[in-house]
Parts: C-alpha cells; structure tokens; sequence
C-alpha cells in the first residue's frame, strides 16, 4: 500500500509515522502542507501528530485551511481512508472531516502516559484487527485532547455508531469517554493515542500494530 | 564615569584594561561590546583558569575545542553531541519564559553542530514549599519546559528535582541536551572562514528582549528583581521547531561553512567568536539586521537577546538555494555581511563605521581572575562529628518511616512533572522518566543512556566529595542497568566567586567532577558556569550538576526500577572502596555527615566491570542505593506493584539509623532464583578484586512490604502516600 503521510510545518511525529509505515512494509509518501496531491497517487492518508503551525490560533485551525487538506477532503469524499492522530484528528474536526472538537484538556495540563482503550464500533477497514470490545494499549501525548460535541450532535454520534475507541480510564475529561472517532461513512478515522509509539517490545508495547 | 561603568558593569581595573587593549579609552558602542563580552556569563573570567582541570581526553572525543557542544564518537558511525546550560537568573524572575528559552537556548547549541536534538533532559532545583512564590515558580517552569519541548518535538527523557531551603531566593533551572549525528550527517563547525563569503542572518526577527541579559545573568539578586524583567527573552517554539529542520537541511546539502547561533549577547558573541575562531575579519551592516522594532539602535540590536536566531556564512554561489530552502520552511534568510581577512570587524550603521576592531583583543584578552581560594582538605574524616548525636536516636517504627519518607517531597513521586513532559515524540525512548536512567534506541541498535547527576544534600557535606559524587554516582546508576558510562557535561552552579568560601567549594568540586571523570575514562566534553547565584548575601548550595551519557550494547532486557516479577531473589551489593554513608535531613531533621575513605580510582574499576557484569546477566530490576538508603530503595522498587520481603538476619537485626543511611554505592538486584548460583560467582569476580561485599537479602512477594515483625505494610498504601505525597506537599493539583 502507498499511504500518503501529511506534513505542516510544525508537525513532529511525521518521521516518526513515516518509519512506522515503512517497518510494516507499506510505501511511506510524503505530501507537503503547500502542495495539492493526485488522489489516485496514495491508496489511504495519514495526517501525523505534532503542533502543525506552533497551534496558532487553535490546534489545527491553521491546518485545516491548507492546500493539502483540500486534497484530503477530496480523497475522503472518494470514500478513501483517512487516518488523523492527536493533532491530525484535531486537524480533522477543524477541517470539518469528522465532528465535534478537541478541548483543553480537564487538568488544564499536558497529559503523557499510557492509557487502555477499548473499541466501541467497528468498520471494515479494521475490523479483523480492531474488533469491537477489543482492549489495547497505547500512549498518549496532549494538551488538548478533550473530545466535545454539542448534545444533539453528540447523540447522532452515538446513534450512528461512530464512536471508534473509548478510553478504559478517562485521563482528560473526553465527553464519554471519546479517545477515538469516525464519520458517518466510516473511512475518516481520529484518535488522540499514538499507535507509532508502540509498535515494538522495547517502545513498551505492540498494540500500535493493529492500526497498518 | 561611575555611573556609566555600572550600566556596563564593568569595573575600573576592567576599565584600565579596555583602555590598555585598546590603546584609548572606549567609544561609543565599544562600551556594549566590552560589557557583553567580557561580562562572567560569556568570558569565564573567573572559572577559566579552573576548567583547564577538565582537560582529560581519550580517542572517542571528537575535537571540537571551543565549538558549541562537545561530541563524542559512540563508535558505529554515531556521533553524540550534548551540553547543559543553565536558565537560573532569568527563571527566578520569570519561570515560563525562562525554563522555555532555557531549553530553546540549549537545543540550539546543540542543532547549530549539525546534530538532530534527541533527548531533553532537566535538573531542577526549588527552595522549600511553602517559600514565597515557590508554587507559581515550580508551576511555571515546568510548564515552561513542557511547552517548548513537547511543541518543538524533543522528548524529556529523565531530570532530577530538588527543594532546599537555599534556593528559596534563587532556583535552579539547568536544561541538557542530548543530539545524534548519524553516518553521513555532516558536522558543522563555528568557525568563521573564506573572505568574500556572505554573513547571513536566519529566524526570527531581532527585538529589544534581553538587552544585557548575559551582563544580568553575571550579577547578584538585589530586591529590584522585577525592574530585570525586560531582560528576559521570550521564545517561540514552533520557529525553533522550523530552525531545527531548515538548519539541518542546508547542512545535509553542504550549503553552509560555519553556522553559530546567537544566544547569551546575541550578535554581538556570535559574531565575534565565529571570526575569532576562524581567525578573520567581518564587515557587518547593523541596519541589515531584521528588526521587529524599527526604533532600536545598534547597541540593542548588538545586544539583544531574541531567541530563535542563527548566523550562518555561506559562499555566495550556495545563497539561492540556501534562501529557498529556509523559504520552504517559511523562514527568512537576509545577508548582513561578508568575511574580511581581517583581522578587524567592522560595524556598519548606514553609512557610518561605528567600530573597527580586532575581535581577538576583546575575546582573547578577556580578563581572567585568579579569585582567592582555601586548598581543600581532600580527606573524607569531614563532618563526622555528628555521628555520635545520630547513634544516640532511638529506634523508630519502620512503618512510620516508611510513611514520612512516601509523604515527603524530596521522596515523594515526582509524576506531576513528568507527566507534562513528551517522553515519547521520535520513537527512540526505551526507559522514560519513570525510570533512573532514560535510555533512547540508536540506529545502531544499541542503546544510549542519559542521566543526571549532584545530590545537593552531599555538596552540602563536602564540595569535594559532592564533585566525585556527581560522576560516580550517575556511572553507577548507569552501570546496574548495563551501561557504561562515556562522558560527562556539566553546569556549574555556584555563589558569589569574589567570597573566598565559594570560591573554594567552586576549585574542590571541579577537581571532584575532573578526577572521578578521568578514573571512569569519560571525560568532560562541555560544559557551563553560572556564578553569582546569591540573593541578598546569601549563597545557594554550590550545586555542580552534571549529565552523562553511557551505552549498553542490547535494547532488550534493560533491568526495571521497580520488581516487576514475583518470586525473585534479591541481592544487596556494596563497593568495598568506599566506606561511608550518608543520611538525608529529612530523615533525620539533622544534617549529613561522611566517615570512611573514597579510593576514587578502584572505584571507578569496580563501577565499570559491575556495568559489564550486569550487561551479561539477566537481572529484571536493579536500582543503585540512593537518597534514604536501603530502606527507601526497596520501597520505591516496589512501586510497581510487585512486593518484597526481607530474609536475611543481617539485615533484620540492622537498627533504623542504619537502614535508612546511605552508603557510598551500594545496588540492589532482584534475578530469577534459577540463575542465582551464577550471578554470585560473577559477583565475586568483580574487578578489581577484593572481599566479596554482597548478600542475598530476600525475595520479591505479591502486594506486601514485609521486613521482619516490624514492617507489614500493603503497597498499595505506600504507592498512595507516594502519589499524594506532591499534592500534599506543593498543593498543585
């Protein structure tokens, strides 16, 4: 697979994406935050972590209205998949590709730790490695990782089964527990924890595997 | 005259000085330059003549005397650069911004060697809990530090916190950096070269914050603290994050000859020591120079301290694709100057010279002191004296000791901290904060261990022995995870060098620091001096913190802190050079003292063939013997949820004082009982060799501390005395 991993200036777990992608065997491509991409080019997009444009003005607000991101709003479209971690899932919300926002977190503090997830609702992109019920763990990294939605958008939300991961122990005060997100149409994916930081025994953990 | 001598801080022998290099009194903006130049942050003037101690090398330091960051060849085509540099005066006055530009400043020292930044480590130290402001100080600089490193993508590995009493006026906020040069990578060096090549300026535009910071940062505290606030900088991580990339990327394509980047007096030291180094001349038009005040004047722009700022020289053929790449990144790059033969540097504003000067008359010349100073008393009977007060105190409960040392801040979880800090971002971290020792995964397949070092509470004891202790202590941390250690960095915090007590405690440290460092064969590669911490006449612990770094040759398998395994043998292992122990005032609301004799150099023997040792064993904890001694140890190894219980009557009929004592070094390692047999006849052919000092002293247990009648204690209760124990003590949630 050809997967296209997203860079703004700003943005600091790319490389970090980029290997995770290459030790699975799959064909890492750069796609610069200036430039337009064919949509044929990349079978899914990665949008990495970081503070893409230092979170000037709010995190991933700036991303969002980037010439970049019009290509992967037209790729979503396509119904292709989208994967957004921590700032890529707050670029996402911005850029209006999956609902609701990402708030500062309860403690009003950067939170680093480990957390357990469990799956909500599956899709067909991982549902053999991420079935629902599943438990797993993954670290987190955030200031602002907050999930909010206002009631009636947050009751479709759960309506239309797209919550995708909850945390086990809430670590940021996430409205129900919300650690991970997918549109309406199931191929647009946010989550705060960073898979590419357990894909190996020595990371700590594996778990990050189940996402490539 | 007076008056003007004291905006510059200069004094009058300093003046006759000027006037004698000179051959005339000063002019115009002479005066900023001298002031600058030769203030103690930027000269050394009074520690030079010291730091020639630290002058011990061997074949893995790469050479790079006078660059920004030592490096060291780790062998396999790597390359480690790294240094620590302390943020003191301008944290006291303004933590967020101070602890931030602190560690911007330092990652930049460590970029501008063409080495990507890797690791952030930070050694902090905080007056007591309840002093004023000390809250909001301790809220402030971590989250300082947590906002510039997570942002600009380098993970806090590791760091040490201290609180005493003495840095109630005057914190300390010491920040290293750790970068890795990989094949191929190209190393930059500061040396200005090649006359007719362009002086160009990169980054962030230049604006009045901290204007005579490096001349604020070599003076005491008064009570006008808040009048120096202009004089700190404040930073911007995410161009430092744009710097880091662009700046590497035009040395990857060979588009740069020398790059420095402007920090302590800005401009004005980059400049001159690139031309100093490179022994040539620079004309530079100071109205070139991106403002973002267009009011300033040459001595500010000279003087500022903006951060987030780089000097490069390139050929002028390279300048188009240099400009564009850092236009790519959306940086600015401007040519203020070009190389000269010299030797002079001429300053341009408009049309006007306003100096013409050798710069190696203002950096060579600078002045150097020989401050007065009491040869110290190199013997270890120091401050025993106590001793017998201490025998006299009768047996308390162990539980109870258990309890206050979980509940005390020196003891307690530092989680709050760390928690804030990215441990994680670059995908290298195998050990985060959690542990003693951070270790980071090279490309190589190794691992690199990072840990800090200085226990306060020993400089308190003897400066000397609190210098070897800086090194030794940190070695052996590294040594029982399997790890040897490479080479030192250290930053050198001490009081007012005119007051001869400090002075002395300043030369007996270095020598500490410089002969354990020799003995383990891991030399002090770079460094930073940080005088004048005083407030008010009074002096803080001289506080000589030091970083290290070590290599373990396997990534898997790194012994944990904690027990993590049930039904383990644990081991108690003590050097035999060193008799001596130590105790914590707060244990004992007493302070410490030291019998017995250090043999630094078998000491040093030891400490690397137990590294070794442990690196061909399979042990699953291990932790070395510190503060609160072999009680407080084990306590904190079973934190990870695995228990322990004694079984050895030595250890069972040991009275309190000397349970909760340290000793000068001793580890515990926990091993699966089927390898027992084996791990002791290692132990015995420890080098060098002398009488076996180690002991089974019991095995690890679910849920339970159990130490004979006296301690049954659940460690769910002391993990929770342990995770209160910040709250309760700072009352920050």
């Amino acid at each position: 697979m050809r997967i296209g991993v997203v860079r703004f200036p700003g943005t600091n777990c790319d490389a970090d994406v980029f290997q995770m992608v290459e030790n699975s065997s799959h064909e890492p491509v750069w796609l610069w935050h200036q430039d337009r991409f064919d949509v044929k080019s990349v079978d899914s997009v990665i949008i990495p972590g970081g503070f893409s444009y230092g979170d000037y003005l709010r995190c991933g607000a700036l991303a969002s209205r980037s010439a970049v991101m019009k290509s992967v709003s037209e790729f979503a479209e396509q119904g292709r998949p989208v994967l957004g971690i921590c700032n890529g899932f707050q670029i996402l919300c911005e850029s209006g590709l999956l609902p609701g926002v990402l708030l500062r977190n309860e403690s009003v503090k950067f939170i680093d730790d480990w957390v357990e997830l469990s799956v909500e609702n599956g899709n067909e992109y991982f549902a053999k490695k991420i079935p629902v019920k599943k438990r797993f763990c993954l670290p987190i990294a955030h200031g602002e990782g907050r999930y909010f939605a206002p009631p009636e958008e947050l009751k479709k939300i759960q309506d239309k089964g797209q919550v995708w991961l909850s945390y086990v122990k809430n670590p940021n005060g996430s409205l129900k527990d919300i650690a991970g997100l997918m549109n309406e149409k199931k191929n647009v994916f946010g989550l705060m924890p960073h898979p590419e930081r357990a894909m190996q025994s020595w990371m700590g953990g594996t778990d990050g595997g189940l996402f490539l | 005259m007076k008056e003007k001598l004291k905006h510059y801080r200069l004094n009058q022998k300093e003046y006759d000085k000027i006037c004698e290099v000179l051959g005339r009194p000063p002019q115009g903006i002479e005066w900023a330059l001298f002031s600058a130049l030769w203030s103690e942050h930027c000269s050394y003037k009074s520690s030079k003549n010291h730091l020639r101690k630290f002058a011990y090398r061997n074949s893995s330091v790469v050479d790079g005397e006078g660059e920004n960051a030592g490096v060291v060849d780790i062998g396999y085509g790597e390359k480690i650069a790294f240094k620590m540099e302390s943020h003191n005066h301008p944290s006291f006055i303004e933590p967020f911004q101070g602890a931030a530009t602190g560690v911007g400043g330092i990652l930049r020292d460590i970029f501008t060697m063409g080495a990507r930044p890797i690791a952030l480590a930070d050694y902090l130290c905080f007056g007591e809990p309840q002093a004023p402001r000390m809250k909001s100080l301790v809220k402030g600089v971590v989250s300082g530090i947590s906002s510039y490193g997570n942002c600009v993508g380098v993970p806090t590995i590791t760091g040490q916190t201290e609180f005493h009493s003495s840095y109630n006026n005057n914190i300390l906020v010491n920040a290293m950096a750790v970068g890795l040069i990989t094949e191929g990578q190209t190393m930059a060096r500061s040396k200005a070269m090649g006359p007719g090549n362009w002086v160009v300026y990169v980054g962030a535009k230049t604006g009045k914050d901290g204007v005579h910071g490096a001349s604020m940062a070599s003076e005491s505290f008064d009570e006008n603290n808040d009048a120096k606030k202009p004089n700190v900088q404040i930073g911007d991580p995410f161009y430092e994050k744009l710097l880091i990339e662009s700046c590497l990327e035009v040395l990857n394509e060979n588009l740069v000859v020398a790059m420095q980047d402007m920090g302590a007096a800005g401009l004005t030291s980059s400049s001159f020591e690139m031309a100093a180094r490179g022994e040539v001349g620079l004309d530079i038009q100071l109205d070139q120079v991106p403002l973002r005040d267009s009011s300033m004047n040459p001595e500010e722009i000279l003087l500022s301290e903006s951060q987030e700022r780089m000097l490069l020289i390139c050929e002028p053929s390279k300048f188009p694709r240099l400009q564009e790449v850092f236009h790519r990144w959306g940086l600015d790059a401007q040519k203020i100057g070009e190389v000269t033969k010299g030797p002079q540097i001429k300053l341009h504003w408009k049309n006007e010279i306003l100096t013409d000067i050798d710069p190696r008359l203002i950096v060579d010349q600078a002045p150097r002191y020989d401050r007065e100073f009491k040869v110290w008393p190199k013997s270890s009977q120091a401050k025993s004296e106590n001793q017998s007060e201490i025998k006299k105190r009768k047996n308390k409960n162990l539980s109870e000791q258990l309890k206050l040392n979980s509940q005390s801040i020196e003891l307690g979880s530092k989680n709050w901290i760390y928690r804030q800090y990215d441990q994680r971002v670059g995908v290298r971290t195998i050990k985060d904060a959690s542990q003693a020792v951070g270790f980071l995964r090279m490309p190589s397949d190794r691992a690199l261990a990072i840990t800090l070092g200085c226990r306060p509470s020993v400089m308190r004891l003897d400066a000397w022995l609190g210098g070897l202790d800086a090194v030794f202590f940190p070695a052996l941390q590294m040594a029982v995870k399997g790890a040897t250690a490479l080479a030192v960095t250290d930053c050198l915090n001490f009081g007012n060098p005119e007051k001869i007590e400090i002075m002395s405690e300043f030369v007996a440290a270095v020598e500490g620091i410089a002969e354990a460092s020799k003995a383990l064969d891991a030399p002090v590669v770079s460094g930073n001096v940080s005088f004048y911490n005083e407030t008010q006449g009074q002096n803080i612990t001289s506080t000589p913190s030091t970083g290290l770094i070590g290599i373990r040759h396997e990534v898997d398998n790194i012994p944990d802190d904690f027990f993590t395994q049930l039904g383990c043998a644990v081991y108690w292992v003590r050097c035999p050079f060193v008799t001596g122990f130590h105790s914590l005032k707060g244990n004992e609301k007493k302070d410490n003292y030291f019998t017995g004799a250090i043999d630094s150099g078998r000491c040093a023997e030891w400490i690397k063939s137990l590294a070794h040792l442990v690196s061909q064993s399979n042990i699953i904890s291990s932790r070395a013997v510190g503060q609160g001694g072999l009680l407080e140890t084990l306590r904190r190894m079973t934190l990870g949820g695995i228990g322990f219980e004694v079984q050895s009557s030595d250890l069972l009929n040991m009275d309190l004082t000397k349970a909760t004592q340290e000793c000068f070094y001793e580890s515990i390692f926990a091993i699966e009982p089927s390898l027992k047999s084996k791990f002791e006849k290692k132990l015995q052919q420890l080098q060098p060799q002398s009488e076996v000092e180690f002991s089974l002293i019991g095995w690890t247990v679910p849920e339970r501390f159990k130490w004979g009648t006296e301690v049954d204690i659940s460690i769910d209760e002391i993990k929770m005395f342990h995770n209160n124990s910040w709250s309760q003590n700072l009352e920050l949630k």
